[in-house]
Protein backbone atom coordinates (compact mmCIF):
# COMPACT_ATOMS: atom_id res chain seq x y z
CA UNK A 1 0.00 0.00 0.00
CA UNK A 2 1.26 3.48 -0.45
CA UNK A 3 2.18 4.82 2.43
CA UNK A 4 1.10 8.90 1.17
CA UNK A 5 -2.51 7.71 0.28
CA UNK A 6 -4.94 9.16 3.13
CA UNK A 7 -7.37 7.26 4.56
CA UNK A 8 -6.40 4.50 8.08
CA UNK A 9 -5.01 1.41 7.29
CA UNK A 10 -4.40 -1.13 10.21
CA UNK A 11 -2.38 -4.22 11.03
CA UNK A 12 -3.16 -6.88 13.66
CA UNK A 13 -0.12 -9.17 15.69
CA UNK A 14 -1.36 -11.18 18.19
CA UNK A 15 -3.10 -8.43 20.50
CA UNK A 16 -1.40 -6.00 19.37
CA UNK A 17 -3.42 -3.73 16.83
CA UNK A 18 -1.20 -0.94 14.55
CA UNK A 19 -3.09 1.80 13.34
CA UNK A 20 -1.77 4.60 10.49
CA UNK A 21 -3.70 7.28 9.90
CA UNK A 22 -2.71 9.79 6.60
CA UNK A 23 -4.48 13.22 6.25
CA UNK A 24 -6.75 14.10 8.89
CA UNK A 25 -9.00 11.82 11.71
CA UNK A 26 -12.67 13.18 11.45
CA UNK A 27 -15.80 12.14 12.19
CA UNK A 28 -16.21 10.42 8.99
CA UNK A 29 -13.43 8.20 9.13
CA UNK A 30 -13.57 7.88 12.95
CA UNK A 31 -16.64 5.52 11.86
CA UNK A 32 -14.94 2.78 10.35
CA UNK A 33 -11.87 3.01 12.80
CA UNK A 34 -14.28 2.70 15.74
CA UNK A 35 -16.18 -0.49 14.17
CA UNK A 36 -12.58 -1.81 13.56
CA UNK A 37 -11.69 -1.34 17.11
CA UNK A 38 -14.81 -2.50 19.00
CA UNK A 39 -14.33 -5.81 16.65
CA UNK A 40 -10.88 -5.88 17.78
CA UNK A 41 -11.61 -5.56 21.15
CA UNK A 42 -14.20 -7.92 21.00
CA UNK A 43 -11.35 -10.52 19.82
CA UNK A 44 -9.47 -9.61 23.37
CA UNK A 45 -6.74 -7.47 21.68
CA UNK A 46 -5.29 -5.13 24.50
CA UNK A 47 -2.73 -3.07 23.09
CA UNK A 48 -3.51 -0.17 20.35
CA UNK A 49 -0.49 1.38 18.46
CA UNK A 50 -1.48 4.51 16.89
CA UNK A 51 1.11 6.43 14.46
CA UNK A 52 0.21 10.34 13.64
CA UNK A 53 3.33 10.59 11.83
CA UNK A 54 1.45 11.92 8.95
CA UNK A 55 -1.54 12.67 10.73
CA UNK A 56 -2.63 16.58 9.76
CA UNK A 57 -4.83 16.67 12.68
CA UNK A 58 -8.35 15.25 14.44
CA UNK A 59 -11.13 16.59 15.25
CA UNK A 60 -12.71 16.11 18.57
CA UNK A 61 -14.66 13.41 17.54
CA UNK A 62 -12.37 11.37 16.26
CA UNK A 63 -10.25 11.87 19.36
CA UNK A 64 -13.34 10.80 21.33
CA UNK A 65 -12.99 7.98 19.06
CA UNK A 66 -9.34 7.07 20.58
CA UNK A 67 -10.56 7.63 24.15
CA UNK A 68 -13.06 5.20 23.63
CA UNK A 69 -10.82 3.05 23.20
CA UNK A 70 -8.59 4.19 25.84
CA UNK A 71 -11.50 4.01 28.08
CA UNK A 72 -12.57 0.43 27.50
CA UNK A 73 -8.96 -0.76 27.40
CA UNK A 74 -8.52 0.76 30.90
CA UNK A 75 -11.89 -1.11 32.12
CA UNK A 76 -11.52 -3.00 35.09
CA UNK A 77 -7.77 -2.78 36.01
CA UNK A 78 -7.04 -4.00 32.93
CA UNK A 79 -3.53 -3.43 31.44
CA UNK A 80 -4.02 -2.53 27.47
CA UNK A 81 -3.10 0.80 26.68
CA UNK A 82 -3.61 3.31 23.90
CA UNK A 83 -0.13 4.52 22.62
CA UNK A 84 0.35 7.20 20.15
CA UNK A 85 3.17 7.53 18.58
CA UNK A 86 5.13 9.76 16.28
CA UNK A 87 3.13 12.58 17.50
CA UNK A 88 3.39 16.40 16.30
CA UNK A 89 4.04 19.17 18.19
CA UNK A 90 0.75 20.49 17.22
CA UNK A 91 -1.42 17.13 17.98
CA UNK A 92 0.42 16.94 21.53
CA UNK A 93 -0.83 20.00 22.07
CA UNK A 94 -4.77 18.89 21.17
CA UNK A 95 -4.12 15.70 23.52
CA UNK A 96 -2.99 18.01 26.20
CA UNK A 97 -5.88 20.57 25.83
CA UNK A 98 -8.03 17.34 26.19
CA UNK A 99 -6.62 15.61 28.77
CA UNK A 100 -6.03 12.43 26.61
CA UNK A 101 -1.93 12.78 27.22
CA UNK A 102 -2.87 11.11 31.09
CA UNK A 103 -5.11 8.28 29.32
CA UNK A 104 -3.01 7.54 26.55
CA UNK A 105 0.61 6.71 26.49
CA UNK A 106 2.34 9.53 24.11
CA UNK A 107 5.55 9.10 21.99
CA UNK A 108 6.57 12.10 20.69
CA UNK A 109 8.23 12.91 17.56
CA UNK A 110 11.75 11.61 17.31
CA UNK A 111 11.57 9.12 20.34
CA UNK A 112 12.98 5.90 20.14
CA UNK A 113 10.32 3.29 19.34
CA UNK A 114 12.40 0.23 18.25
CA UNK A 115 10.74 -1.93 20.54
CA UNK A 116 7.65 -1.05 19.19
CA UNK A 117 8.58 -1.00 15.63
CA UNK A 118 5.57 -0.80 13.61
CA UNK A 119 5.19 -3.74 10.97
CA UNK A 120 6.05 -3.50 7.10
CA UNK A 121 4.13 -1.71 5.18
CA UNK A 122 2.80 -4.18 2.98
CA UNK A 123 1.07 -5.58 5.79
CA UNK A 124 -1.08 -2.93 6.12
CA UNK A 125 -4.94 -3.14 4.88
CA UNK A 126 -6.90 -0.01 4.56
CA UNK A 127 -10.06 0.80 6.51
CA UNK A 128 -13.08 1.18 3.87
CA UNK A 129 -14.51 4.31 3.81
CA UNK A 130 -11.36 5.68 5.57
CA UNK A 131 -9.82 7.85 2.74
CA UNK A 132 -12.67 10.62 3.04
CA UNK A 133 -13.53 10.68 -0.55
CA UNK A 134 -17.07 11.52 -0.11
CA UNK A 135 -17.92 9.71 2.77
CA UNK A 136 -20.67 12.41 3.48
CA UNK A 137 -22.66 10.42 0.98
CA UNK A 138 -23.16 7.21 2.87
CA UNK A 139 -23.56 8.44 6.26
CA UNK A 140 -26.99 8.32 8.04
CA UNK A 141 -27.86 11.71 9.27
CA UNK A 142 -28.86 10.20 13.02
CA UNK A 143 -25.99 7.66 12.86
CA UNK A 144 -24.24 10.53 12.43
CA UNK A 145 -25.42 11.97 15.54
CA UNK A 146 -25.35 9.24 17.56
CA UNK A 147 -21.77 8.24 17.09
CA UNK A 148 -20.65 12.20 17.71
CA UNK A 149 -22.58 12.22 20.99
CA UNK A 150 -20.93 9.42 22.15
CA UNK A 151 -17.65 9.97 20.96
CA UNK A 152 -18.19 13.69 22.57
CA UNK A 153 -19.13 12.07 25.75
CA UNK A 154 -16.10 9.40 25.68
CA UNK A 155 -14.02 13.18 25.90
CA UNK A 156 -16.07 13.85 29.27
CA UNK A 157 -15.30 10.59 30.55
CA UNK A 158 -11.76 11.07 29.39
CA UNK A 159 -11.79 14.15 31.73
CA UNK A 160 -14.51 16.24 32.78
CA UNK A 161 -12.89 19.64 32.26
CA UNK A 162 -14.04 18.73 28.59
CA UNK A 163 -17.48 18.94 29.43
CA UNK A 164 -18.04 22.85 28.99
CA UNK A 165 -16.03 22.97 26.02
CA UNK A 166 -18.81 20.51 23.98
CA UNK A 167 -21.76 21.43 25.97
CA UNK A 168 -23.30 23.60 22.67
CA UNK A 169 -22.40 20.50 20.26
CA UNK A 170 -23.45 17.92 23.10
CA UNK A 171 -26.65 19.53 23.42
CA UNK A 172 -27.56 19.87 19.68
CA UNK A 173 -26.14 16.56 19.42
CA UNK A 174 -29.01 15.27 21.98
CA UNK A 175 -31.89 16.99 20.97
CA UNK A 176 -31.10 16.16 17.30
CA UNK A 177 -30.80 12.49 17.99
CA UNK A 178 -34.03 12.73 19.82
CA UNK A 179 -35.90 14.91 16.73
CA UNK A 180 -35.09 12.01 14.41
CA UNK A 181 -36.57 8.23 13.44
CA UNK A 182 -34.09 5.74 13.62
CA UNK A 183 -32.46 4.68 10.63
CA UNK A 184 -33.97 1.78 8.65
CA UNK A 185 -30.67 0.40 7.76
CA UNK A 186 -28.45 1.06 10.99
CA UNK A 187 -24.69 0.36 10.54
CA UNK A 188 -23.57 -2.56 12.18
CA UNK B 1 -2.24 22.82 5.00
CA UNK B 2 -3.03 26.47 4.83
CA UNK B 3 -2.32 28.51 8.32
CA UNK B 4 -5.65 29.82 9.18
CA UNK B 5 -6.14 33.39 8.87
CA UNK B 6 -8.63 35.91 10.47
CA UNK B 7 -9.57 39.11 8.41
CA UNK B 8 -12.46 41.18 9.96
CA UNK B 9 -13.97 44.18 8.66
CA UNK B 10 -17.25 46.13 9.51
CA UNK B 11 -20.40 46.67 6.76
CA UNK B 12 -22.48 49.31 8.77
CA UNK B 13 -23.13 47.69 12.25
CA UNK B 14 -22.35 44.13 11.00
CA UNK B 15 -19.35 42.58 11.26
CA UNK B 16 -17.92 40.46 8.56
CA UNK B 17 -14.97 38.00 9.68
CA UNK B 18 -13.28 36.35 6.62
CA UNK B 19 -11.47 32.70 7.87
CA UNK B 20 -8.68 31.39 5.75
CA UNK B 21 -7.42 28.02 5.90
CA UNK B 22 -8.30 25.00 8.49
CA UNK B 23 -10.91 25.84 11.47
CA UNK B 24 -9.96 22.94 13.40
CA UNK B 25 -9.56 22.11 17.52
CA UNK B 26 -6.02 24.08 16.87
CA UNK B 27 -7.01 27.08 15.49
CA UNK B 28 -10.49 27.49 16.83
CA UNK B 29 -9.69 29.63 19.98
CA UNK B 30 -8.28 31.96 17.99
CA UNK B 31 -11.79 32.90 16.25
CA UNK B 32 -13.53 32.31 19.57
CA UNK B 33 -11.03 34.93 21.24
CA UNK B 34 -12.11 37.33 18.01
CA UNK B 35 -16.13 36.81 18.79
CA UNK B 36 -15.76 37.40 22.61
CA UNK B 37 -14.01 40.65 21.98
CA UNK B 38 -16.51 41.78 19.81
CA UNK B 39 -19.49 40.55 22.04
CA UNK B 40 -17.77 42.60 24.95
CA UNK B 41 -18.03 45.34 22.39
CA UNK B 42 -21.66 44.70 22.02
CA UNK B 43 -21.22 43.98 18.34
CA UNK B 44 -23.80 41.11 17.90
CA UNK B 45 -24.51 40.86 13.88
CA UNK B 46 -22.14 39.25 12.43
CA UNK B 47 -21.16 37.14 9.33
CA UNK B 48 -18.55 34.34 8.63
CA UNK B 49 -17.02 34.60 5.31
CA UNK B 50 -16.04 30.81 4.52
CA UNK B 51 -15.03 30.62 1.01
CA UNK B 52 -11.49 30.12 1.83
CA UNK B 53 -11.99 27.78 4.84
CA UNK B 54 -10.70 24.21 3.21
CA UNK B 55 -11.95 22.49 6.90
CA UNK B 56 -13.94 22.97 9.61
CA UNK B 57 -14.19 20.70 12.13
CA UNK B 58 -16.95 19.60 14.39
CA UNK B 59 -16.31 20.81 17.38
CA UNK B 60 -15.89 24.09 16.09
CA UNK B 61 -19.71 24.22 14.24
CA UNK B 62 -21.11 22.83 17.48
CA UNK B 63 -19.30 26.29 19.24
CA UNK B 64 -20.54 28.62 16.73
CA UNK B 65 -24.33 27.57 17.86
CA UNK B 66 -23.27 28.53 20.78
CA UNK B 67 -22.36 32.38 19.09
CA UNK B 68 -25.62 32.52 17.41
CA UNK B 69 -27.71 31.89 20.40
CA UNK B 70 -25.31 34.55 22.48
CA UNK B 71 -25.67 37.03 19.83
CA UNK B 72 -29.23 36.09 18.79
CA UNK B 73 -30.43 37.05 22.17
CA UNK B 74 -28.81 40.56 21.96
CA UNK B 75 -30.92 40.77 18.97
CA UNK B 76 -28.33 40.26 16.95
CA UNK B 77 -27.15 36.43 14.85
CA UNK B 78 -24.04 34.79 13.56
CA UNK B 79 -24.33 33.72 9.82
CA UNK B 80 -22.33 32.09 7.49
CA UNK B 81 -21.66 33.20 4.20
CA UNK B 82 -19.99 31.61 0.93
CA UNK B 83 -19.72 27.90 2.39
CA UNK B 84 -17.90 25.69 0.29
CA UNK B 85 -19.87 22.93 -1.08
CA UNK B 86 -17.33 20.58 0.44
CA UNK B 87 -17.81 22.15 4.07
CA UNK B 88 -21.98 22.39 3.30
CA UNK B 89 -22.43 18.83 3.04
CA UNK B 90 -21.20 18.53 6.37
CA UNK B 91 -22.70 21.35 7.65
CA UNK B 92 -26.08 20.02 6.27
CA UNK B 93 -25.35 16.21 7.16
CA UNK B 94 -24.80 17.44 11.00
CA UNK B 95 -28.01 19.64 10.77
CA UNK B 96 -26.39 22.33 11.66
CA UNK B 97 -28.58 24.28 8.71
CA UNK B 98 -31.28 24.39 11.13
CA UNK B 99 -29.73 26.83 13.96
CA UNK B 100 -27.01 28.49 11.44
CA UNK B 101 -28.34 30.31 8.77
CA UNK B 102 -25.78 30.55 5.27
CA UNK B 103 -26.05 32.45 2.42
CA UNK B 104 -24.52 32.72 -0.76
CA UNK B 105 -23.97 36.55 -1.47
CA UNK B 106 -23.03 39.08 0.87
CA UNK B 107 -26.04 41.27 -0.03
CA UNK B 108 -28.38 38.70 0.77
CA UNK B 109 -26.78 38.08 4.57
CA UNK B 110 -26.40 41.52 4.87
CA UNK B 111 -30.02 42.47 4.11
CA UNK B 112 -31.55 39.52 6.34
CA UNK B 113 -29.97 41.19 9.72
CA UNK B 114 -32.03 44.30 8.27
CA UNK B 115 -35.33 42.38 8.41
CA UNK B 116 -37.68 43.00 11.29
Amino acid sequence: MDGTTKGISVNITGTEVYVRIVGRGTFQNGQPLRRYAMEMLGRGCDQFFVDLNQCQGMDSTFLGVLAGIGLRLSQGGHAGKIHVVNVSARNVELLQTLGLDRLFDVNFVGRDHTHHMFPTETTFQMLPDSDLVDTSKSLNKRDTANFMLESHNNLVKADPRNAPKFQDLTKFLREKVGDQPASQNPKP
Amino acid sequence: MKDFRIEQESCGNIQLIRLQGSLDMYSFPRLESQLQTLFQQGRYCLMLDCSQLDYIGSAGLGALIGFAKQAREHDGDLKLLRVPERIYKIVELLGFTKVLQVYNTEETAIASFQKP
